[in-house]
């Protein structure tokens, strides 16, 4: 269905950046663009996505950019993937950035920080809505320029050591995906995504061998998005990266970028990449390794480290690897387990980053050691955090259980090697985190004040703490929200699930009258498939039937609180 | 010409690679640059023949998207014509070059010499705040790791 307002999640955070790049000097008025813009923006990604699930379930929006027809012009598809995930991505902007105005220094701040954030915040818009796949490479670039300038903003020498590592690898990884880029082009005289996979499809389902070189084609793009989203083995950037950089900034990071990446690949693969014989013998066998080390290694460096930071930054690779798993498994249900976890995990990773800033702030420094007696002062940061890190674990009211339950079920039949892993890191994830509280909340109180350390956590003593907690329980009460409430959420992750596994939706939507090049696969669709659906009926449509794909997983969960003690 | 041009950016490719490998930061950033010239160069290689029909298996991978007169447009997909080769030369897209890689590399080398720009920035304010741009020694300047803080 065409819905050009979709165009408004570029115009917005543009147009708040250009005003507060006029409003530099002026940081309160700054703040209050920002903070209009980031609560426009998720408050028309929540209404657009209630508004695909229930006049679908999964109608899929879409805008020809300067009206020129898929598959010749961009094409912006806001489907249920998209939605999904553009939600919490707002929702981790907005609290991140609220935090931002009690812990960042004032002297970032009036560096170009708001339109900066804008500008980030445009990219990661960008990259989900996407239909074409140099666009995506366009938005990459929006976002890592934006991210790169963030890194260093402030340049303090502990900053510049570390930021231009992170810059060169994403520049290299930037290059050979507009290299990749390119040869996609040049195998199959297209960029867009729905053409792609509608090619692809075409020639496995007809039995016709792919172009020479598109298994390389796919390891390559495999590369490029490990690379951004941290997969085993090219995940080394990140801990350093985030450990670096001001807190507030770090959260949104690392709830929000990674994700890219792994979007980029559970758009791509399951549509495309992983099609045919190459994907099968070569592509998922990789991706399945790299999910198991991901998992298994993230964590073990998570139980090594003894600073809140690192131990939370080098968690987003082990969560980053429980994603991948759901990606390698590859059937719907499992997509939708990892559309499930991307979401909580993008809020939870965010939250507990932000407590971290909070924490560091109490103590002067995030060196376990020399932190402590936390609980006594200020209980209900203990409680946020406790909530947040049981999230994280998985226990099961909260969000991260359903998401882990979902992905390692399916894995079990599959992949079971992989679902054993899942559970080990499950549980070394806990230790983990069991550590944190432990040392920081229910020690005793440290002796002595402790070494300065950091010089990004601030300092000055009179700077208000409610926007910090502001930022933390919004982010906390989503969590828990989407545990609660994981049945409404996970339904229509179900549906994403489906539109990943078969594009045909997809296709259809971004072109309704058929792919050039592939004639056969538009004529069988429309006969098989009837994706546009009549508004007035709604849960007719013959594919997707969240309901009883729903009754399978209840099943599933009820067989497996048979099966287990 | 195809095999010079492969020629050419995989040599690009090894010597953006060796740069990248070197010690100075500033070699790193030529490193870089040199890396997205060849990331160019190979996306400018992919216009070749715009039209890829393969009458045997009646798959048309590469369908540029340039506007042409119906007539000429099936004249090129007629499987008589590509079988013959004699009227193909009539249509426009059997004369011009794909023109959208060269639209892609015009996009790609602005984005690279903006990143480049920050990048070569980015160096000069590392230098002035550490005093070296030798990697290692960088590298060295990192905070105490928890061992050393200990």
């Amino acid at each position: 269905m065409t819905f050009n307002p979709l165009i408004l999640f570029c115009i917005i955070p543009l147009a708040a950046g250009l005003l507060c790049m006029l409003l530099v000097r002026q940081p309160g008025l700054s703040r209050m663009v920002g903070v209009v813009s980031m609560t426009l923006n998720l408050v028309f990604s929540v209404a657009l996505l209630m508004v695909s699930y229930l006049k679908g379930p999964g109608l899929i929006f879409t805008t020809d950019v300067g009206g020129w027809p898929a598959p010749y012009g961009i094409t912006l598809v806001f489907d249920s993937l998209a939605g999904l995930l553009l939600a919490p991505a707002s929702l981790v902007a907005l609290a991140c950035y609220i935090h931002s105005f009690s812990s960042l220094k004032p002297e970032t701040e009036r560096r170009y920080f708001h339109p900066l954030a804008q500008l980030l915040m445009f990219g990661v818009n960008l990259s989900f809505l996407t239909g074409d796949l140099f666009n995506l490479f366009v938005a990459f670039e929006i976002m890592l320029m934006a991210s790169y300038a963030l890194l260093s903003i402030g340049g303090t020498r502990r900053q510049l050591t570390q930021s231009y590592k992170y810059v060169v690898l994403n520049l290299m990884a930037s290059t050979v995906f507009v290299a990749s880029a390119g040869m996609v082009y040049g195998m199959f005289g297209t960029l867009n995504i729905a053409h792609l996979t509608a090619i692809v499809r075409h020639n496995v389902e007809s039995g016709t061998p792919l172009p020479t070189g598109f298994t390389a084609l796919a390891v390559l793009l495999l590369l490029v998005f490990g690379l951004k989203g941290a997969f085993f083995p090219l995940w080394f950037w990140l801990p350093d990266t985030y450990y670096t950089c001001p807190i507030a900034l770090g959260a949104w990071f690392g709830g929000t970028l990674t994700k890219v990446g792994v979007y980029a690949v559970a758009r791509l693969f399951p549509f495309a990449f992983a099609q045919g014989e190459g994907g099968l013998a070569v592509i998922m066998p990789i991706i399945a390794i790299s999910a198991a080390f991901t998992m298994f290694l993230g964590v073990l460096g998570a139980v090594s480290q003894h600073e809140v930071r690192r131990i939370l930054a080098i968690h987003v690779i082990s969560q980053v690897g429980y994603m991948v798993f759901g990606i390698a498994v590859m059937t719907p249900l499992a997509l939708a387990g990892c559309v499930f976890y991307m979401i909580q995990h993008m809020i939870v990773k965010a939250s507990l980053f932000l407590c971290c800033g909070v924490m560091e702030r109490h103590a002067g420094t995030d060196d376990l050691d020399h932190m402590g007696g936390m609980l006594k002062k200020h209980v209900w940061l203990g409680v946020l955090f406790l909530v947040a890190a049981l999230s994280l674990v998985g226990l099961p009211p909260l969000s991260g259980f359903f998401g882990k339950l979902t992905i390692i079920r399916e894995g079990w039949e599959s992949h079971p090697w992989l679902s054993v892993i899942g559970l080990a890191t499950g549980a070394l994830t806990l230790l983990s985190m069991m550590k944190i509280f432990s040392y920081a909340f229910w020690s005793p109180e440290p002796k002595h004040a402790p070494p300065k350390s950091n010089e990004d956590i601030p300092t000055d003593p009179n700077r208000s703490w409610v926007a910090a907690y502001v930022g933390i329980v919004m982010l906390v009460v989503a969590a828990v929200g989407v545990g609660v409430g994981a049945e409404p959420v996970f339904r229509i992750a179900l549906v994403a699930g489906h539109q990943m596994h078969d594009p045909t939706d997809y296709i259809k939507a971004v072109a309704p009258n058929g792919v050039p090049g592939v004639h056969t696969v538009a004529t069988k669709s429309a006969v098989h498939h009837t994706t546009t659906i009549p508004a007035g009926e709604p849960n007719e449509s013959p594919i997707i039937d969240p309901t009883a794909v729903y009754h399978e997983l209840t099943n599933t969960a009820a067989l497996i609180g048979r099966t287990s003690p | 010409m195809i095999l010079i041009t492969a020629i050419c950016v995989a040599v690009t490719f090894g010597v953006s690679v060796y740069m990248m490998l070197g010690r100075d930061l500033k070699s790193v950033a030529m490193g870089v640059f040199l890396l997205s010239h060849a990331a160019n160069l190979s996306i400018i290689s992919m216009s070749g023949s715009p039209v890829y029909n393969d009458p045997e298996q009646g798959i048309t991978f590469k369908q540029p998207p340039l506007l042409v007169s119906d007539d000429a447009y099936h004249a090129t997909d007629s499987e008589a014509v590509a079988a013959t080769g004699e009227e193909a030369t009539a249509s426009p897209l059997n004369t011009i070059v794909d023109p959208l890689p060269q639209a892609l590399i015009l996009t790609a080398i602005v984005i690279s010499f903006a990143v480049m720009g920050f990048l070569l920035a980015l160096i000069v304010v590392t230098g002035r705040a550490t005093g070296t741009l030798d990697v290692d020694k960088l590298a060295q300047e990192q905070l105490p790791t928890p061992s050393a803080a200990h």
